[in-house]
């Protein structure tokens, strides 16, 4: 940072969409913050998108919605948008641009730093493998979430995504460990009422004073959510990588954020892809999610929970399906799940860590843990297979084997899947009940476990 | 044919036969009886230990879970608590903190807005030209400053040529805000633009004086 400001702009050329074109602009750099003044003296940020032959295209963050070419001014700053990071910014909440939105002051920065951060050196990553617990069983159980991975949960409109994310936010931690756990929360273009939620669910769980909110409401303008998950980053990567702490990010909703993207793109009338998003839908989704992970000789990590609403949950939409490309497996809530009133509806079926096997087993969760998940997936998976024949042929046509897997099914969604959402169960209770879930079928259906494992936690009923 | 006598004895004689018979079965009867109630006592009495036997085990699970649910609950509480306190706590603490640093900042401004503008001062005003003409890349320049300092930048502006003084004075403590001639650029370098920018990193120094975040 250095005293020198910027040159002030007053010839406007034209304001398109969220976009303000400056003519006879000299010396301006690609990303670098613009402060463009109304006539009434607000000022609004926005970076440079494109610079040449004299003009620079302005993306402003807060809508240009009141500007005019006569009277707007557009300061170029000579730096690009930083965030100031220290360790106080935990317990904070701050706006979609990183303004404090709790009436505290600014924090005392310890740094600025470039939100758009550094790329990872991929030959210094380190390869994750340490165990999160989440306290939801469904995923410590069978979705497992280790250190340093990314994680995507696809969910759909009016599902309960919100309320999962907000429990994961409350009673994620690590285990086997004494370092630092912090959640940095970036809430992105959400109703008020949800932002109020997950506020609020922070404060009184008293996890508030380790978790950092970013809090993007529906009513800022859209062009902000294109920021919000960046800073949050640049925040969790100063807490990881500068204070070794490891660092949980929820971005929920990563749908907003691409629709912002889509507004800009359309603005600058770009060649449009799939859907109308942008061909570096790709590209920009990377630039957020390839932030999380760990490196050699760091003692801290970033590991990435997204949070995508799929249009008529539809997996192949543009956005969850380059999504999937570039994160390490999905967690995908069922709208049939979510009918029944089972919460959280995890479609176990359609659901991967890709990471799991790493960050479960002996010296991390327990030696049993990867066979029985295996078997319960196999289980449900039958069970899914039996409902469905059942609704041909009636119970009465089934066999005795094939009604001890509807059971199975019906104590995996009542018992495992369903979760309050103030409970949080240890990896001890949740492998519990997945033994309980394995209890109902004879020894001989048990094809996935060990002996030893059986002999020591079977149970017949 | 028998007489009165001998029908007596036979008839006393079938009554008392009668009788013993039916003491007997009723003795039988009771006999079966208690034995049955006995059994009955006896396999319920098993039974019931039994019974008692086996939810020793889930009454003690069930107790273990109880506490352990309500040592869940409690520790959840317990965090709840601090987490709140330490917040509001934390939260006094930086109010605290803003209020001092806001103080020494105002003081601060008081001695810049009262500083002599004699010595090197014009110095200070010839070097924000330069930066502002260097940066706009003209020297064709309209230069503003407030009423105190306008002495100051008339004599410097001897210096720039093409660069003219306006008329109209600025609110601010020190220093000039350079405006191409065709209007179309402006640099700020005024000295509250200056701090405005370096305001982070003061307020780090101040606080760093307090003793946070050093």
């Amino acid at each position: 940072m250095t005293a020198e400001g910027g040159v002030q702009y007053s010839k406007i050329a034209e304001i398109k969409g969220p976009l303000v074109i400056v003519d006879d602009v000299e010396n301006a750099a690609f990303d670098e913050l613009v402060e463009v003044e109304t006539k009434d003296g607000e000022r609004r940020l926005g970076k440079v998108l494109e610079v040449g032959n004299g003009k620079a295209i302005v993306q402003v963050f807060e809508g240009t919605t009141g500007l005019s070419i006569a009277a707007t001014n557009a300061k170029f700053v000579g730096k690009v948008m930083e965030m100031p990071v220290s360790r106080e910014v935990l317990g904070r909440v701050f706006d979609g641009l990183g303004r404090p939105k709790d009436g505290l002051p600014d924090p005392i920065a310890d740094k600025f730093i470039d939100i758009n951060g550094e790329p990872m050196n991929p030959e210094q990553r380190e390869y994750p493998k340490d165990f999160i617990q989440t306290g939801v069983s469904v995923i410590d159980g069978m979705i497992t979430l280790v250190r340093g991975q990314k994680l995507p949960i696809f969910s759909g409109s009016g599902m309960s995504h919100n309320l999962l994310a907000a429990q994961i936010a409350r009673q994620a931690s690590v285990i086997g460990t004494q370092d630092d756990f912090a959640v940095v929360f970036a809430a992105i273009g959400v109703q008020y009422s949800e932002a109020e939620y997950f506020r609020r669910s922070l404060e009184e769980s008293g996890a508030l004073k380790r978790s950092v909110l970013f809090l993007n409401t529906a009513d800022d303008p859209a062009i902000e959510r294109i920021i919000t998950p960046r800073v949050a980053l640049t925040v969790a990567e100063y807490l990881a990588f500068e204070l070794g702490m490891h660092v949980l990010v929820i971005l929920t909703d990563m749908t907003n954020y691409a629709e912002a993207l889509r507004e800009i793109s359309a603005a600058r009338e770009e060649v449009p892809g799939r859907k109308g998003y942008p061909g570096y839908l790709y590209t920009d989704l990377s630039t957020i999610y390839e932030r999380a992970g760990k490196l050699n000789g760091k003692k801290g990590s970033v590991t990435q929970v997204p949070i995508l609403s799929m249009p008529s949950d539809d997996i192949t939409h543009p956005i969850p399906d380059l999504t999937g490309y570039i994160t390490e497996g999905q967690i995908v809530l069922g709208r049939d799940l979510f009918r029944q009133g089972v919460y959280p509806p995890v479609n176990i079926l359609m659901s991967l860590s890709r990471l799991m096997k790493d960050g479960i087993g002996e010296g991390s969760t327990r030696a049993d843990h990867g066979e029985i998940s295996n078997q319960v997936y196999d289980a449900y998976s039958r069970a899914q297979e039996v409902r469905a024949l059942a609704g041909i042929v009636g119970k009465a046509g089934l066999t005795e084997i094939d009604l001890k897997y509807m059971d199975v099914g019906d104590v995996f969604e009542n018992e495992f899947l369903s979760q309050a959402t103030d409970e949080n169960r240890t990896i001890e209770e949740t492998l519990g009940i997945l033994w309980k879930i394995v209890s109902k079928l004879p020894k001989n259906e048990i094809t996935k476990i060990k002996d030893k494992y059986v002999e020591q936690y079977y149970k017949e009923e | 044919m028998p007489n009165s006598q001998t029908l007596k004895s036979i008839t006393d004689l079938r009554d008392s036969l009668a009788n013993s018979a039916l003491e007997t079965t009723i003795s039988k009867i009771l006999e079966q009886t208690e034995k049955s109630v006995i059994s009955n006592v006896e396999s319920a009495l098993n039974e019931s230990l039994k019974t008692l036997d086996d939810s020793v085990p889930k009454l003690e699970q069930e107790y273990d879970k109880i506490l352990a649910d309500g040592k869940k609950e409690a520790d959840k509480i317990e965090k709840q608590i601090i987490g709140s306190a330490d917040i509001e706590a934390r939260n006094k603490q930086l109010m605290a903190l803003e209020d001092a640093v806001d103080k020494v900042f105002s003081k601060a401004l008081e001695q810049i807005a009262n500083a002599d503008r004699s010595g090197d001062y014009s110095n200070l005003i010839k070097t924000m030209i330069e930066e502002a003409t260097q940066i706009l890349g003209t020297s064709e320049i309209t230069v503003s400053t407030n009423a105190k300092d306008k002495d100051v930048v008339q004599s410097t502006l001897s210096q720039f040529s093409g660069a003219e003084l306006s008329s109209d004075t600025i609110d601010c403590l020190g220093g000039v805000i350079v405006k191409s001639k065709d209007g179309a650029m402006t640099f700020d370098n005024t000295i509250d633009a200056r701090i405005e920018r370096l305001k982070p990193l003061i307020r780090k120094e101040i606080a760093s004086k307090f003793g946070v975040g050093e």
